[in-house]
């Protein structure tokens, strides 16, 4: 008995060392072969030499949030930069929770962990407010050796304004920018035998929604058809983990701007939240929208309430849905990577659905139609080395440099990139979805300025969550999230 | 003189290594706790605010929910622990074929690092994708979802809990019972005892100072639970598994209140002290009865 007893112990020890020197997996993101082989132009290495010169064997930190766009430019454009620079680059790819958690603290204790950080658009304005970031157009100004002729401010979209301040001086690089989508499934969306069942059941054609009610409609029937054919099929995704700050943020930033319920339904002006108040976070429309999300979840698959904006994509990838609320930064693997996608060209892009008069709120810019997301790489005034962070911040930058990582991340910050070959060749795959990013772009938008946006939805997350796990309804779930944002919102120093 | 020096001399490194590292973080979050310090708040900066933290928490509905569910929470997986356990150590006391190979298995939860158990214990239970939803949906139609239903979610954080340390339990009590002397027990049965009187008035008297050691072990360990929760579960649905360390993971970390925070935590680690005070008394004085 003891020699079995061994011989278990040894295969155990034996599994676990061939599990630790196992070869990494293959990177998540595709890795971008031509961008690596490309040959920079021989004068634009030699200013990247020359400019890194003096940092050369210089180690910098960052951290980023674990998505496509960040895994490309950690596994991809890393490489290239170390080739370029002589200067190491060591990327920390992290949950959601501690890209921001880690930065933070980092910055506030002043530690200079981190060289470069992301900054999501959503939380520019908390970071401005503590002085946390490294003021770029200052320090270029200041240090024009440290210029690349490569780089420049003017070549980015419009979205580089969520990263000024009210001087204008810019604190980030734009390196991922995204709308938050409609996908449907297109196989099933334009199957004869489906359109005529759906007509016959419905009165009206299947489509993809415009309205809430048809978004319900086509919701209930694919959720039945899945059910009668025996396919692991349902009617939408729901963003609507019951313990994850990523449902509140599809509530508040994907279904009521929908319902015409926009920033969140805070008064900018007063701080309020309630209706009473000046505020719109219970109203009637508010909450017409959050009933609305919940009965979604009668149409979703049994995960969704464990689904975060990951979860939601990977649900999609694999057929579950036939329709849902995704993350655009997804869309490109979705439509195109066979190694982790059961519905490649099927996939369509379309716009959420709306209630009346949202469009023209979009459009007139009194409001929007959905999420606009995307973040930056920024320097936190606690680096030690902010020379070197500021060149990779540029080599990242540079035009060149955008197509492959778009293609990859679906992300596109330069306006250049919309019309490369290689995107307009994606763009096919993907239901035009780089075009609709450029057209559709101006109708959605990012988060409301909150210098205190953490906190305030840290705060909302508790009645969302009870609501989503029945506990509550959405009435008294709003009524109650915007009591205790009011209260928060008082206790940071913000409203009377 | 000199040996007394030599005493300082020899114990200061501990003596620095204690301070630095359990005293002076202990202050800090002492002092904090009596500040208002949100980094996202109008100021950024720390403000004093005397007891108004310590107030707060007395009124706090979200933190007084977590408290309760977690002395449950513990009162249900340390009792689970400790009667699974030692029953097990009383099996593998006795010779019985296969015995290696079982303690060799189940000591393996044992080295698997929570933020692992948590991962792996979601990869059970995640409807769509776990094999545990599937079989019982296929097998007995029972609709589990951890993500909807606070019961389940619930259960299965104590369930995970019980796979996980039971192991613990099994092993210190089976050290004690092999260290226990034989004789007591040969003579009480000689004398006409029954297994349940060996059991009642000889093995459990003996084996008190290994179950009070190990019920302060699982206990202190219960009541600070963090990782394998929120990884299994987030803290929900809604808060039916927001337990203590949870609630004050959510409030440091993502709300950055960290003066209410550190209240929070001065307060947790006040009221762990007290229970386990409370458990060591009332155990000892029953061990005394027994003798």
């Amino acid at each position: 008995m003891f020699r079995w007893n061994k011989v278990l112990g040894f295969v155990i020890v034996l599994s676990m060392l061939l599990t630790a020197c196992a070869a990494p997996a293959a990177p998540a993101a595709p890795a971008a072969p031509a961008a690596e082989e490309a040959a920079a132009p021989a004068e634009a290495e030699s200013w990247w030499a020359e400019a890194a010169a003096p940092y050369a064997g210089v180690t910098i930190r960052g951290i980023s949030e674990s998505t496509p766009p960040s895994r490309y430019s950690a596994e991809v454009l890393t490489k290239q930069f170390e080739e370029a620079t002589g200067i190491k680059v060591e990327f920390e790819i992290t949950s959601w929770d501690e890209m921001y958690n880690k930065p933070i603290k980092d910055m506030q204790a002043n530690t200079g962990i981190y060289d470069f950080v992301y900054i999501e658009q959503d939380i520019i304005d908390s970071y401005l407010a503590q002085d946390f970031m490294t003021n770029l157009t200052e320090m270029l100004a200041e240090k024009p050796e440290l210029q690349s002729p490569d780089f420049d401010f003017d070549k980015f979209t419009s979205f580089i304004n969520d990263f000024k301040d009210a001087e204008g001086n810019i604190f980030g690089v734009p390196m991922e920018a995204f709308i938050k989508v409609n996908l449907y499934r297109k196989d099933l969306f334009e199957n004869p035998e489906i359109q005529a069942a759906f007509m016959e059941q419905y009165g009206y054609e299947l489509a993809p929604a415009t309205t809430h009610a048809q978004y319900r409609d086509n919701a209930e029937f694919f959720t039945e058809y899945g059910r009668e054919n025996d396919l692991d099929l349902w009617g939408t995704t729901v963003q609507g983990h019951t313990g994850h700050a990523s449902s509140t943020y599809e509530l508040v930033e994907t279904i009521l701007p929908t319902f015409g319920v926009y920033n969140w339904g805070v008064n900018l002006d007063t701080w309020k939240a309630c209706v009473e108040n000046g505020g719109e976070m219970n109203s009637d429309a508010a909450k017409e929208a959050f009933s609305f999300w919940l009965d979604m979840l009668n149409y979703a698959p049994p995960e969704a309430t464990s689904s975060t904006w990951d979860e939601v994509a990977a649900s999609f990838a694999a057929g579950r849905a036939a329709q849902g609320w995704v993350y655009g930064e997804n869309a490109a693997w979705i439509a195109t990577d066979p190694d982790r996608s059961i519905v490649i060209g099927n996939v369509g892009v379309a716009i959420p659905p709306l209630a009346e008069g949202v469009m023209e709120d979009a459009e007139s810019g009194a409001g929007y139609v959905g999420y606009y997301d995307g973040g930056a790489f920024g320097i936190p005034y606690s680096s030690n080395n902010k020379e070197a962070a500021l060149l990779w911040l540029q080599f990242i930058g540079q035009e060149s440099v955008q197509a492959e990582w778009a293609a990859a991340g679906s992300r596109i910050v330069m306006e250049s990139t919309f019309s490369d070959p290689l995107i307009v060749e994606m763009d096919g795959k993907v239901d035009n979805y780089y075009t609709k990013l450029k057209e559709w772009g101006p109708l959605f938008r990012g988060a409301p300025p909150f210098p205190f946006h953490n906190a305030l939805r840290g705060n909302m997350d508790p009645p969302i969550w009870q609501a989503l796990a029945g506990e509550i309804d959405a009435s008294t779930a709003l009524d109650e999230a915007c009591r205790i944002a009011e209260e928060t919102m008082m206790q940071l120093g913000f409203g009377e | 003189m000199r040996s007394n020096r030599m005493g300082w001399g020899l114990l200061a490194p501990t003596l620095i290594i204690l301070g630095v590292m359990g005293l002076l973080p202990f202050i800090y979050v002492l002092v904090v706790g009596f500040t208002d310090w949100n980094v996202f708040s109008a100021t950024g900066r720390p403000v004093w605010a005397g007891a108004n933290n310590f107030r707060r928490l007395v009124f706090d509905a979200e933190f007084l929910g977590s408290m309760g569910r977690t002395l449950l929470f513990t009162a249900i997986v340390v009792i689970s622990e400790l009667v699974i356990g030692f029953l097990l150590a009383q099996a593998l006391v006795k010779e019985f074929p296969g015995k290696a190979i079982f303690r060799t298995i189940h000591a393996l939860p044992l080295m698997v690092a929570p933020i692992a158990v948590g991962a792996t214990w979601r990869l059970l239970t995640v409807p769509g994708l776990g094999i545990l939803p599937h079989v019982l949906d296929k097998t007995f139609g029972i609709e589990y979802n951890v993500g909807r239903h606070a019961s389940h979610a619930f259960a299965t954080a104590a369930l995970m809990d019980i796979w996980h340390w039971t192991p613990f339990v099994t092993l210190t009590m089976l050290a004690g019972l092999t260290a226990l002397p034989k004789e007591p027990m040969e003579q009480a049965l000689v004398d006409g005892a029954n297994r349940w009187q060996v059991l009642r008035h000889l093995t459990l008297p003996m084996m008190m100072p290994v179950i009070i050691t190990t019920s302060f072990i699982r206990i202190m360990d219960a009541l600070r639970i963090v990782d394998e929760v929120y990884l299994l579960t987030g803290g929900g649905p809604g808060d039916s598994t927001r337990f203590m360390g949870i609630y004050i993971f959510r409030v440091v970390m993502q709300r950055t209140d960290y003066g209410y925070g550190s209240a929070v935590s001065l307060l947790v680690y006040y009221f762990t002290l007290v229970l386990c005070w409370m458990l060591f008394v009332g155990l000892t004085q029953i061990g005394r009865q027994q003798e």
